[in-house]
């Protein structure tokens, strides 16, 4: 397994500079929120998905790891070797959340200068351009791309010089679900050849069907890393079952169920309820009922991680709930 | 390719792209103006100038004329480099720079040779065109030597320029504080610097109503050493006979190079120190 490591990256910790004035030094200032003691092996071809809220750190976390901002504390190394910010930077191709490229300059030149920057050939820069799909709009100006393809763009420059990871920061911004989809085959296709991918996204159903392993990070802490399972099973999770009948669990079977939820809508009951009753299906049958689902439902990378942070989905502010506080204006009325 | 190579490839690439930005042709006209114009203006043979200046020969002219540079040359120079860093942060490219291998001092000897050079090569251009104008409209011309040190402290205080609007384009967050911090600095420098020569004149008891002074013409050549337009001056007087302002060729030699390794410095380490 130790040769599977692409990078570690041990105790590693960085808080940023915010201006803290005091009466007599109005430009003073001081340590702020940052990233504490992240231990994180990222090993080949895996696909490491970021979850946390706004504010956890992510980007911090991201750019630490991509050599943009110094390590205060810990170290990184591979193969047991420490590395510098200079070595780090050459394995590492980084794309930054929303990178609005804009001049008269043309796609050409851009991965030009980028080639020059990373230390690779110019040809090797532009064959990338076929890779995101950017080749037949090589002497477009800067000016002229639309965001998806800005994006493409913000990729290719991430891909210049084989790096050994790619780190992307919220990649599915402004792209259509087509140009989405090629993305994910792409980015599927190139931990397939080695490359490990680091991911930050809000997306969370492209991310979880997208990643390997989920880390979790909330408040600068990495609070826990690995597969879906593994994460259910460290968190304490249940298994859960979903089945849709067409009449309702009588009260001497539901009794011994743990139903975790109970809906009915138009004559369907939707039950969640704890897996392990394999029994319940032969129960079920016998005694008539029409059984429209039946599926393990795996927790939602939102459920990991408020078990993970111990905050229910209102405190941690990613309930999309809460866009029902937005005042409504009906049709020549007033705000409600 | 050698990384030297790779950083002069960059720098050429940006100051091409500077020397033909739109800006470039909007500040052209105001250098075609305060250069080749300024120069054409002093060579008049029957020029009137205040204190009964008369110009007595190609150096003193053009000496005349650089009153050009500090106006014309160091604004554009300020206005090509306000934002070398400032846009590209704004717009998240300096993200995707600062994580290139490439290291941080030799991106920003690409930043400077790129400003400096798309300002530079028009401005030495629009020199020699100066040159020639004077010689052709009063008969004298500019001895190599004199036109040498006139070229050189032109382009050293370019640079200056340049490495100035750099450094508060990498301290604004955004353009509008770049372009205050920077035309505040031309401001101060090209305006300002003279009433704050003669307020600190007159604050140590120096006639400062007569410019003929001898006690104010020392005080302020010792006092210019701390401002960009004065070392350059300072260094254009070297090649003039009779001026004495306090400060020997070898001072304005080594203000000049301290005025050079100091700014460059502070970029330098402001880069290492950079966050997006």
């Amino acid at each position: 397994m130790g040769d599977d490591i692409a990078m570690q990256f041990s105790a590693i910790g960085f808080r940023h500079s915010i201006p803290k004035p005091t009466w007599y030094n109005p430009l003073k200032k001081g340590k702020g929120a940052g990233i504490t003691h992240v231990d994180l092996a990222i090993t080949k071809g895996e696909i490491i998905g970021l979850v946390g809220t706004n504010g956890a750190g992510k980007t911090t976390l991201l750019r630490m790891i991509s050599g943009i901002l110094p390590l205060e504390e810990g170290n990184v190394s591979q193969a047991g070797m420490e590395l510098d910010v200079r070595a780090l930077r050459s394995m590492v191709g980084f794309m930054p959340e929303q990178v609005r490229w804009s001049s008269q300059q043309t796609i050409r030149q851009t991965m030009t200068e980028f080639a020059h920057l990373r230390g690779c050939s110019v040809q090797s820069a532009l064959d990338v351009l076929s890779l995101v799909g950017l080749r037949n709009r090589i002497d477009a100006s800067l000016d002229s791309l639309s965001q998806g393809m800005r994006q493409r763009l913000s990729l290719a420059v991430a891909l210049l010089g084989t790096p050994e990871i790619l780190v992307l920061d919220e990649p599915f911004n402004g792209m259509d679900p087509v140009a989405t989809d090629a993305f994910k085959r792409l980015l599927r296709s190139l931990a397939d050849k080695g490359i490990s991918i680091i991911i930050s996204s809000h997306h969370l159903i492209e991310l979880d069907l997208l990643a390997d392993t989920i880390a979790l990070l909330h408040r600068g802490q990495l609070l826990a890393h690995g597969t879906t399972e593994s994460l259910q099973s460290s968190l304490g999770f249940e298994q859960m079952t979903e089945l849709v009948l067409d009449k309702m669990i009588p009260e001497s079977l539901a009794n011994t169920l743990n139903i975790l939820n109970y809906v009915d809508v138009a004559n369907e009951h939707r039950y969640v309820i704890e897996s392990g009753r394999h029994d319940l299906l032969e129960t079920l049958i016998e005694k008539k009922f029409q059984i429209s689902t039946w599926r393990v439902v795996p927790p939602t990378l939102i459920e990991l991680l408020c078990a993970a942070t111990g905050l229910d989905r209102e405190t941690i502010g990613m309930d999309v709930e809460q866009s029902s506080m937005i005042p409504l204006r009906t049709i020549g009325g007033e705000e409600e | 390719m050698t990384p030297t190579k790779r950083m002069l490839h960059l720098a050429f690439a940006l100051g091409k792209e500077r020397l033909f930005s739109t800006r470039m042709l909007i500040m052209l006209p105001i250098l075609l103006l305060f250069i080749p114009g300024m120069a054409w203006g002093f060579a008049d043979p029957n020029i009137q100038l205040p204190a009964n200046q008369i110009p007595e020969n190609a150096t003193e002219t053009m000496f005349l004329a650089s009153i050009g540079i500090v106006f014309a040359g160091t604004m554009a120079a300020v206005l090509i480099a306000h934002d070398g860093i400032s846009r590209d942060r704004t717009n998240g490219v300096l993200e995707v720079r600062l994580s290139q291998p490439m290291p941080r001092w030799r991106q920003g000897v690409v930043m400077i040779i790129g400003h400096w050079t798309s300002i530079a090569f028009p401005v030495t251009l629009l020199l020699f065109i100066s040159m020639l104008l004077v010689g052709y409209r009063s008969d004298m011309w500019i001895p190599l030597g004199d036109a040498i040190i006139y070229v050189v402290a032109a382009m050293l205080v370019l640079l200056w320029y340049t490495v100035f609007a750099l450094l508060a384009s990498s301290i604004a967050r955004e353009q509008g504080s770049a372009i205050a911090f920077s035309i505040g600095l031309w401001f101060l420098f090209t305006l300002l610097w003279v009433l704050f020569t003669t307020l600190l004149a007159a604050l140590n008891g120096v006639a400062v109503g007569d410019t003929q002074d001898q006690g104010y013409l020392i005080f302020e050549g010792r006092l210019d050493l701390l401002s960009p337009n004065g070392v350059y001056h300072h260094l254009l007087e070297t090649r003039l006979d009779g001026v004495e302002r306090g400060v020997s060729a070898l001072g304005a030699y080594i203000a000049a190079f301290v005025w050079t390794i100091v700014p460059l410095y502070l970029f330098q380490r402001r880069l290492n120190r950079l966050v997006p």
